[in-house]
């Protein structure tokens, strides 16, 4: 039986997972010359424009040893931002072994150590890598040192390769048949396939992506979805070469895909288990956990006629992306939308990305918010709800107790940096649990947080007090108490729904005062004042006014004046159909998301 | 009927506001006028040429640094192409340019209508704005203009200037209606971004002012114009009554005119067809080229529709604005429903003195002409 090794590329954010990919690729002999780009995996628009990975991705190659003898080899490319962690864990199970690609310029951050804690769960073998050893500053030693303080590996267990030049990418192929346990191939077992990932294609439907775990599946098998207890004919199936490679039988320890008769991507969930139909596995593997929306946000179309656009924009971005969620939602302010949720600010940034050029729809989003729990009492009777959008926020005489999700977050920073983080986290209502210090003057600062402390610009605040050496890795913990309102904003006395939000008491007065000074800035003068207020229940706490429109007219306008009117006119039309309507005002989209845009020192 | 422009690209020095075509050196004159004076030969045979002429306009750029020489071939040429029954001929100058001699000559080629530069009087502002002249030369520039006795003439102000407070354009008003001008032009100063007040004010150095203290210097300039008798028929233009000038207005009455000159914008709309717009480059040295295809640029065709939201844009400037029987004559363009209700509801709130059969806004609505025009055409997108 030919040999099979299955195994990941796991690794902090930019640490040269998908680059040595592309060398693997390469001396395998899987991609010719002509076919090689840089990051060949990252296959979709938007990552190849990014330089990140956002999806797995897998791929067979056939390694021939310098022995003669072949091997197989499943490798997945994972992603490395903390938004995708789930597509890291989905990605291990199907995996017998990990590679652990450390920056040797960088050293150990954030994610390489919840990523290296993942793959010790699943009880995956792993080879630790230190990558771009090309680099003037790899700090070989040093970056070793902390390798083998973290994983409790000998200094010769590490490998030194260069994804760019390809240094030592030949020891790590025969270090990974050497050290990546083969699968079990229990081919007479009764068939257990467990799809890691699954993608919609508009011709053949669900694809599911499979880890053959035992047992044998055919060409033609009638199959069962075990979870969803939906029964198909594995129609095509395959190995994942470049192209897609159909094939006759995938048996225990293979990787490959399986199209079926499966219409819709609920049917092929990921973490699901493939069996026959008939003397099937009693059990299927356990699952997943499901990867939960973390933020929450509205969208909707900047022309109300874009609306169901928009919803079957949405279904097709869901098909390929079972993460992303939403649920139409009514807003007085801009009409029919829909409330979606996502992992996390990125994954955000890129649906909305996605919508705009994919399928060219204009949207305006609201500003992300966490989701809460909330009991009310009203006149004695007691309810629990879940609230993702601030304006379905109770009034705060009805609201008992409000909770917000907190997160874990692990912090890895130059030493000389603790005072700037830990200034931020206390900022944002951190608790601090410890702080351990590391080779190479670093330190890893664990604090819990709120979620909603962190949704928007704590990144952005974390890279610029730590001149972007701070690396930030966090997990969802549980619900606490907090002492949250709803703050309203008030135009010409309308409360503008899609501009509420929710913070914390002590935070209200100084949010209220930027945001309704931001506005003030965004919207332009109209023919009467505008009064902006900010507001808990009935309680106006911050206020500004937008002056009446008092002049504007063109001093000259003769013959050569014309023609540069007219167009700025014909722009002026283009920026109204930008403009909301709201009672008496007009807001230009910006303003939703004004919030994104303040400053700490304004 | 159609006008004539003519741009003369020659100034002594950059003016700080200005964003017009023109060359602050002298030499290309004649060249210049040999080449305006083969334009106007090479339109004779252009479908415009079969209209009387009945309004020329000389501006620039400084027209009163051509010798009345060459200013008298100009005309030659003028009336042995077109047919000229001239209402009203204007020349733009600058007060240190005028001499009593200057002005006789000119009056002999036919020009009853002069249109002084004055822009202030008072000394800093003129060096603000560095223009060429100082008070004292625009002081005299005047009288000659009011002993020259043209039938008709004009002075320009600029107001809402960096450090202008409003005793200071009270000044320059008073000073200016001493000479009791039929016609005056006074715009608020406008930043263009590449001159050199533009350059300035994007670096930080100069502060623009504030929309509220222009605002009140329109209004102040408003009502001391009209009690001297000179009314506001367009957003920068007052005059006794019967002294408005017939050119200008022409253009915001979609009448055609004919640019010669570089950098000068022409409109011909004949009846039933689109209607086109179109420059000259501003460029004098392609101008000399004398390639008259070739000099043309930005060429527009404008249909009906296009025309009618010009027009709302225009005539909504003037005293007389613009009414809707002939917005459904000439143009095709009826008042839809939003537009009326939102009309009305203007009118009650004093930004209209009517919106029946002819839409005119009031004075407070001038101050925000662009504002309201805008809200009025796209009620209708
Ligand atoms: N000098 C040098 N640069 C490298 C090496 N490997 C990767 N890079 C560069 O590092 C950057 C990130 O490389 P990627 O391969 O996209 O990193 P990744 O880990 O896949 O990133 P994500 O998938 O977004 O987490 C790119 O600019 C690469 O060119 C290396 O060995 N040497
Ligand atoms: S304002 Fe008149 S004189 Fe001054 S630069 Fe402009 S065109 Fe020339
Ligand atoms: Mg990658």
């Amino acid at each position: 039986m030919t040999q099979i090794r299955n195994f990941c590329i796991i690794a902090h954010i930019d640490h040269g997972k998908s680059t040595l990919a592309d060398r693997l690729l390469e001396r395998t002999g899987t991609i010719t010359e002509r076919e090689m780009q840089e990051q060949v995996l990252d296959d979709m628009d938007l990552e190849r424009e990014r330089g990140i990975t956002i999806k797995s991705h897998a791929i067979r190659m056939k390694y021939k040893r310098p022995s003669g003898e072949e091997v197989i080899f499943n490798l997945i490319d994972t992603p490395g931002h903390v938004d995708f962690a789930y597509e890291v864990s989905r990605a291990l199970k199907a995996c017998e072994g990990a590679l652990l690609i450390v920056d040797a310029a960088q050293g150990i951050e954030a994610q390489t150590i919840s990523n290296l804690y993942q793959a010790i769960e699943q009880d995956l073998e792993i080879i630790p890598v230190l990558n771009k050893i090309d680099l003037p500053g790899a700090d070989v030693e040093g970056v070793g040192q902390q390798i083998v303080d973290m994983i409790g590996c000998e200094h010769s267990d590490i490998l030194h390769v260069s994804g760019k030049t390809g240094d030592g990418v030949e020891e790590l192929l025969e270090e990974i048949v050497e050290k990546v346990p083969a699968p079990k191939q229990e081919v007479d077992k009764p068939l257990k396939a467990l799809i890691f990932d699954s993608i919609f294609n508009t011709y053949r439907g669900s694809i599911a992506y499979v880890r053959v775990m035992q047992g044998t599946l055919k060409k033609g098998d009638n199959i069962l979805f075990m979870a969803s207890d939906k029964e198909y004919d594995a129609e095509e199936i395959g190995y994942l070469e470049l192209k897609k490679k159909p094939c006759e039988v995938l048996k225990a320890g293979d990787v490959g895909y399986v199209i079926g008769s499966v219409k819709s991507l609920q049917d092929a969930r990921v973490g699901d288990t493939i069996t026959h139909q008939k003397d099937g596995a009693d059990e299927p593997i356990p699952g997943y956990k499901e990867s939960k929306p973390m933020v929450f946000s509205g969208i909707f179309p900047t022309e109300s006629e874009d609306f169901e656009d928009l919803r079957s924009a949405l279904e097709k971005l869901q098909l390929n992306d079972a993460s992303l969620s939403y649920q139409p939602e009514t807003s007085k302010a801009l009409g029919f939308g829909f409330r979606a949720g996502f992992l996390g600010l990125l994954h955000m940034e890129i649906v909305q990305e996605r919508l705009d050029r994919e399928f060219n729809i204009d949207i305006i989003t609201t500003v992300p918010n966490v989701q809460y729990e909330v009991e009310t009492d009203f006149k004695g009777e007691k309810k629990r709800v879940q609230v993702e959008n601030p304006s379905e926020m109770p009034d705060a005489g009805m609201v008992e107790t409000v909770w917000e999700p907190y997160i874990k977050a692990s912090i890895i920073t130059p030493a000389d940096y603790i005072g700037p983080v830990m200034k931020l986290c206390q900022n944002r209502r951190g608790i601090y649990l410890n702080q351990i210090f590391m080779q190479g003057n670093r330190v890893d600062i664990t604090y819990e947080l709120p979620m909603a402390e962190v949704v928007f610009d704590f990144y952005d605040k974390l890279k610029s007090g730590t001149r972007g050496y701070a690396s930030l890795d966090y997990e969802f913990i549980e619900y606490r108490k907090g002492d949250l309102v709803r703050l309203d904003i008030l135009l010409n006395g309308d409360p503008v729904d899609a501009l509420s939000s929710i913070t914390h008491r002590d935070n209200a007065y100084e949010h209220g005062r930027k945001v309704c000074a931001k506005l003030k800035e965004l919207i332009p003068q109209q023919q009467y004042e505008v009064a902006i207020q900010a507001a808990i229940g009935s309680r106006v706490i911050a206020r500004d006014t937008i002056r009446a429109l008092r002049k504007d007219v063109t001093a000259k306008c003769y013959g050569g004046d014309v023609s540069r009117k007219r167009k700025l006119i014909e722009k002026q039309k283009e920026g109204k159909k930008r403009m909301k309507q709201v009672g008496t005002v007009e807001i230009p989209q910006e303003a939703f998301l004004a919030v994104l845009s303040m400053d700490d020192n304004d | 009927m159609a006008g004539i422009y003519i741009h003369i690209p020659f100034c002594k020095q950059a003016c700080s506001y200005c964003d017009f075509y023109f060359l602050t050196r002298g030499e290309l004159k004649q060249p210049f006028v040999d080449a305006l004076i083969e334009e106007i030969r090479h339109y004779g045979n252009h479908p415009i040429s079969d209209e009387t002429i009945d309004t020329i306009y000389i501006g620039g750029g400084t027209p009163s640094l051509l010798t009345p020489k060459q200013l008298k071939s100009i005309f030659t040429a003028l009336e042995t192409v077109f047919t000229v029954k001239p209402v009203e001929v204007t020349l733009e100058m600058n007060p240190d340019d005028v001499t009593e001699e200057f002005l006789l000559k000119i009056q002999d080629l036919g020009v009853d209508r002069a249109s002084m530069g004055v822009q202030s009087f008072d000394e800093k502002l003129l060096q603000f704005m560095h223009r060429a002249h100082d008070p004292i030369e625009a002081v005299d520039a005047l009288k000659l203009l009011q002993k020259a006795n043209f039938p008709s003439y004009t002075a320009d102000l600029i107001y809402g200037n960096p450090g202008q407070t409003m005793e200071m354009l009270g000044k320059d008003i008073d000073r200016l209606l001493t000479f009791d001008p039929p016609h005056i032009s006074a715009y608020s100063l406008t930043i263009e971004p590449k001159t050199r007040l533009g350059k300035q004010v994007e670096l930080g150095r100069i502060d623009p002012v504030d929309d509220d203290v222009v605002a009140d210097q329109f209004d102040f300039l408003y009502q001391k114009l009209s009690s001297a008798g000179v009314e506001q028929y367009e957003v920068s233009n007052f005059a006794k009554p019967g002294k408005e000038a017939v050119h200008n207005s022409n253009y915001w009455r979609h009448k055609n005119y004919l640019g010669l000159g570089p950098s000068a914008h022409s409109l011909y709309w004949p009846d039933a067809d689109n209607a086109q717009r179109w420059k000259n480059r501003s460029n004098l040295k392609s101008y000399l080229e004398q390639d008259w295809d070739g000099v043309r640029e930005d060429e527009e065709s404008l249909s009906l529709s296009e025309m009618a939201e010009e027009r709302l844009m225009l005539g909504l400037r003037t005293k007389w604005g613009v009414s809707k029987k002939q917005l459904a004559e000439r143009y095709g363009y009826t008042i839809n429903n939003k537009q009326e209700e939102w009309l009305k509801k203007q009118q009650e709130q004093g930004q209209f003195t009517s919106v029946d059969d002819a839409i005119i806004l009031s004075k407070t609505g001038l101050r925000i002409a662009d504002y309201l025009i805008f809200e009025l055409i796209s009620r209708r997108l």
